[in-house]
């Protein structure tokens, strides 16, 4: 039953095993000579001012979180398809179905647009 | 201010059984492999301050091209570059700068002092300008100009892929760090002032009181 | 002998003796001023209507090499509606304190101009906000490099220079406006904002 999926299987591990090879050689093979300026930030030469841990702007959580929304909508509309070519009979009934999905999330979607939440400033 | 410090090194027991080992057939083919391959992709910084960066850009301009030579890549952080060109007058202010960017360059590194101001001071023998660059950081090939020729450049890029191609892994002494001492300084006083010295036209400029 | 900018005869009215003398010098009016009224006289060739001097274009110093002549501050002036030009110029005496009143308050660009004199020269401009060095570091103890009795290549040793050189740090003593974080400084997290204030600089782990 897993028999088609061995080949994937064996390219991931030989993947993950040249990966290691590779990084544990040259750490192995290695030799470190670190010195406390070498270790500091980069800023053009000068010493450092203050550390790079700024706040992120809330818009992109907004951006993502909408995307995942109404791409999972999306994914949900493939296996319908999917049914739908198996289900031809019933074809009036599936097509309220996605019709009344559909709507539902075009409500959200007309809610957010109107809020300003798809204004990128 | 964080410029001092000694250098951390772990050896390892194969690379110091190696080092004392006398060159055989493998460690000099060992050797020809690393020298080829870090000659022939000398990655830059340009550590460009005045007009030696001009004639820098322009040997790495389509006419004089350095991609050639494998320095297509100019690398603006010391973390991924292999040789520093120094292109240009240093001033005092900027000392500091250079050497905390020569310090946060990974071994193996080089350096390329470009020009007349950054190999001596050039014409600039005052209370401003550092009087050559190896005052301060170890410096592998010296290009005279004011600015030099791409030709000379190259030239002296061509030089220092001379130069690696005659290192060997086995030599620890040439990856050595050597950071600038407790006294603030990385060469010694007198070796400074003997550095620095007027030469030439610079000995009859005295102006003082 | 080419005509005296018509400022000059203005001027005499308005501050009389002041004023000490006047001259052309290759088409350019140059004013003497006396230094205890220079930055009266300075406002008033900026906010007099028909004087309008509204551009400082310039502000240096000069020490000449005949040691009897005094230390001069030299304005370069402009009147960008009227298209005219005029320098006037205060002498310093020697043998006194080199001070003389800023004129930031009238010229913003008159800033970074009196701190460079400030530096290279040693004239303390009174009233500035923030009169320090500009072109030499902070820290810089060997004196003011463009005055006749400093030395071409400084008083200390190169080995000496440079060591005050590495151990210079020349982000130290910037002010906040001048790394550009005034405007967001109340947007930072918190615990940078304090450690800005204390007036801590890079550390290295």
């Amino acid at each position: 039953m897993l028999q088609p999926y061995i080949p994937i299987l064996l390219l991931i591990a030989f993947v993950v095993a040249n990966a290691i090879l590779i990084l544990g050689l040259s750490h192995l093979l290695s030799t470190y000579r670190r010195t406390p300026v070498k270790l500091a930030p980069y800023e053009s030469g000068m010493p450092t001012l203050g550390d790079a841990r700024e706040r992120f702007s809330v818009k992109f959580y907004l951006v993502a979180m909408l995307f995942i929304i109404f791409d999972i909508e999306t994914v949900f509309l493939f296996p319908w398809a999917v049914a739908f070519a198996q289900l031809r009979p019933l074809a009036g009934v599936l097509i309220l179905e996605a019709a009344v999905f559909v709507a539902v999330l075009a409500v959200g979607y007309v809610y957010i647009w109107k809020r300003g939440a798809l204004q990128w400033d | 201010m964080g410029l001092t410090g000694p250098a951390v090194r772990r050896p390892r027991e194969e690379l110091a059984s190696v080092s004392a080992m006398s060159p055989n057939w493998i460690t000099t083919r060992l050797d020809f492999l690393t020298n080829w391959a870090r000659a022939n992709s000398l990655w830059p910084m340009p550590f460009g301050t005045a007009c030696c960066a001009i004639e820098f850009m322009a040997t790495a301009a389509s006419r004089f091209d350095l991609a050639r030579f494998g320095m297509e890549r100019m690398s603006f952080s010391p973390r991924q570059a292999d040789v520093l060109i120094c292109a240009g007058r240093l001033p005092f202010k900027l000392a500091p700068v250079i050497r905390r960017i020569w310090d946060q360059m990974p071994q193996p590194k080089w350096c390329i002092s470009m020009g007349a101001c950054a190999s001596t001071g050039g014409i600039f023998d005052n209370y401003s300008m550092v009087q050559g660059i190896d005052t301060i950081i170890p410096v592998d090939v010296y290009v005279p100009g004011c600015p030099p020729r791409p030709e000379g450049l190259m030239y002296g890029i061509l030089l220092l892929q001379k130069k690696i191609k005659g290192e060997s892994f086995t030599d620890d002494s040439l990856r050595e760090e050597r950071p600038v001492g407790p006294d603030g300084l990385y060469l010694p006083p007198d070796r400074v002032d003997e550095l620095s010295e007027p030469f030439g036209n610079s000995i009859s400029q005295t102006r003082s009181a | 002998m080419p005509a005296l900018s018509p400022s000059i005869p203005a001027l005499r009215d308005a501050f009389g003796d002041v004023i000490e003398r006047a001259l052309v010098s290759c088409g350019d009016t140059i004013a003497y001023v006396r230094r205890d009224r220079a930055h009266d006289v300075l406002a008033w060739l900026k906010d007099t209507p028909g004087q309008e001097f509204d551009y400082l274009t310039d502000l240096t110093a000069v020490e000449y090499r005949d040691p009897e002549r005094p230390l001069e501050v030299v304005y370069q002036l402009r009147s960008l509606a009227r298209r005219a030009d005029l320098r006037i110029k205060v002498a310093l005496d020697r043998e006194e304190p080199l001070e003389v009143r800023s004129v930031y308050d009238l010229w913003r660009g008159a800033d970074w101009l009196e701190r460079e004199v400030y530096d290279m020269f040693g004239i303390v401009f009174q009233g500035h906000p923030d009169l320090r060095r500009i072109l030499m570091w902070d820290t810089y103890v060997e004196g003011h490099p463009l005055r006749k009795d400093f030395p071409l290549r400084g008083h200390f040793s190169r080995a000496e220079q440079t060591r005050q050189a590495l151990a210079a740090n020349p982000e130290a003593h910037y002010s906040l406006e001048e790394l550009s974080i005034a405007e967001a400084f109340h947007e930072l997290p918190r615990d940078m904002r304090e450690r800005l204030r204390r007036g801590e600089r890079g550390f290295v782990r």
